[in-house]
């Protein structure tokens, strides 16, 4: 451990170690937490939306088992392939952090970003589809294909689905302007072994948004 | 701080904070697990199944591959037990807020056909069909 560890203020510590702290360790201890803490946020978030889902396909279990059927299953498998890769991709960035490979780091979050825009590519054809055919939520839905009983409100599965993949798909763009931001810190060497917890939290908010997905696309495009 | 972890495989690293480095095939096991849970959870939607066992078994599977992500990806099983107990308690208010709403929806029905009103579930009928 470093000579900064355990010291008054006259010497020098490094400068990414800010002043509140004693050390890396408990710098980096607390960050972290701050970061989890956010991201259980994140979860109860969802958790609103989650239920929505529930009380509807409880609701309206007819719709549910017709509306789903206008999802396309292949586009939504081909998306989690491709956002489970990124999220390797991204933790093997932070181990390159963790190993103080700046070079790495960079290379990385590259190729996560690759993973990232090709999931809003993929998205953005879904969602093209849907607005071309008129699978849209509330009084927009115009789609005429669905076969369906007068009780059916197919409006309230594009409404939950728009929004669950809505809110994600902007996770997914925040996340690509977080994971930028670390991948130029890390093309100006600005990481070492002891100083990663920028990259650690990106990365763990970047799993979180993966996590999310594991659940909305077997809830969505898979359960009839 | 490194020989706190002296117990570790020697191709399993520490970084200048102890903190626990998984070597690279624990992330491609991960990677490999969760692709197949993946194919797992799209061909058993293939199956047809009736939601009374298609929900359990797809919130399964994903119940797994999120703990794969949790567990590996996001290093919780190397992390502090502070930030375990944050997140098994923000899914245990998960589960909570669940079951309380379900309690509430599910016992609609028979509060409004007590009372005579509309009823609540309205395509219950032809969804049993």
């Amino acid at each position: 451990m470093s000579v900064a560890a355990e010291h008054g203020h006259e010497h020098d510590h490094p400068p990414y170690l800010a002043h509140h702290f004693f050390n890396m360790n408990q710098q980096a201890d607390s960050v972290k937490m701050g970061m989890w803490l956010f991201l259980v946020q994140e979860i109860l978030f969802f958790a609103g939306l989650f239920m929505a889902y529930i009380a509807m396909r409880y609701i309206y279990p007819g719709t549910w088992l017709s509306a789903a059927e206008e999802l396309d299953k292949v586009m939504g498998a081909t998306n989690t392939v491709v956002l489970l890769t990124s999220s390797l991709t991204m933790a093997l960035g932070v181990r390159a952090a963790q190993m103080g490979n700046n070079k790495a780091v960079a290379g990385w979050c590259a190729a996560t970003l690759a993973g990232a825009y090709g999931f809003m590519i993929i998205k953005y054809l879904e969602y093209s589809h849907k607005l071309h055919v008129g699978l849209l939520p509330g009084k927009f839905f115009s789609f005429e294909g669905l076969e369906q009983n007068a009780a059916d409100a197919p409006q309230l599965f594009f409404s939950v689905y728009f929004m669950m993949t809505g809110v994600h798909g902007l996770h997914v763009v925040i996340g690509i302007g977080v994971i930028v931001w670390i991948m130029l810190k890390a093309m100006g060497n600005s990481f070492n072994s002891e100083n990663y917890a920028a990259v650690e939290n990106v990365g763990l908010y970047w799993h979180l948004v993966d996590l999310i997905w594991i659940f909305l696309f077997p809830l969505l495009y898979l359960v009839r | 701080m490194a020989n706190a972890h002296g117990a570790h495989a020697a191709d399993e690293h520490h970084d200048g904070l102890g903190h626990h480095i998984s070597p690279l095939s624990t992330y491609f096991l991960v990677y490999g697990a969760l692709l197949v849970l993946t194919v797992v959870t799209v061909l058993v939607s293939y199956a047809e199944l009736p939601p009374a066992q298609s929900i359990p078994a797809a919130v399964a599977v994903a119940s797994v591959k999120a703990t794969l992500v949790a567990a590996w990806f996001m290093h919780l099983k190397y992390d502090k037990r502070f930030n375990i107990f944050i997140f098994v308690a923000a899914i245990w208010f998960m589960a909570a807020f669940f079951v309380f709403t379900l309690f509430d929806l599910t016992s609609r029905d028979a509060v409004m056909e007590t009372n005579s009103h509309y009823q609540f579930r309205v395509d219950k009928e032809e969804a049993a069909q």
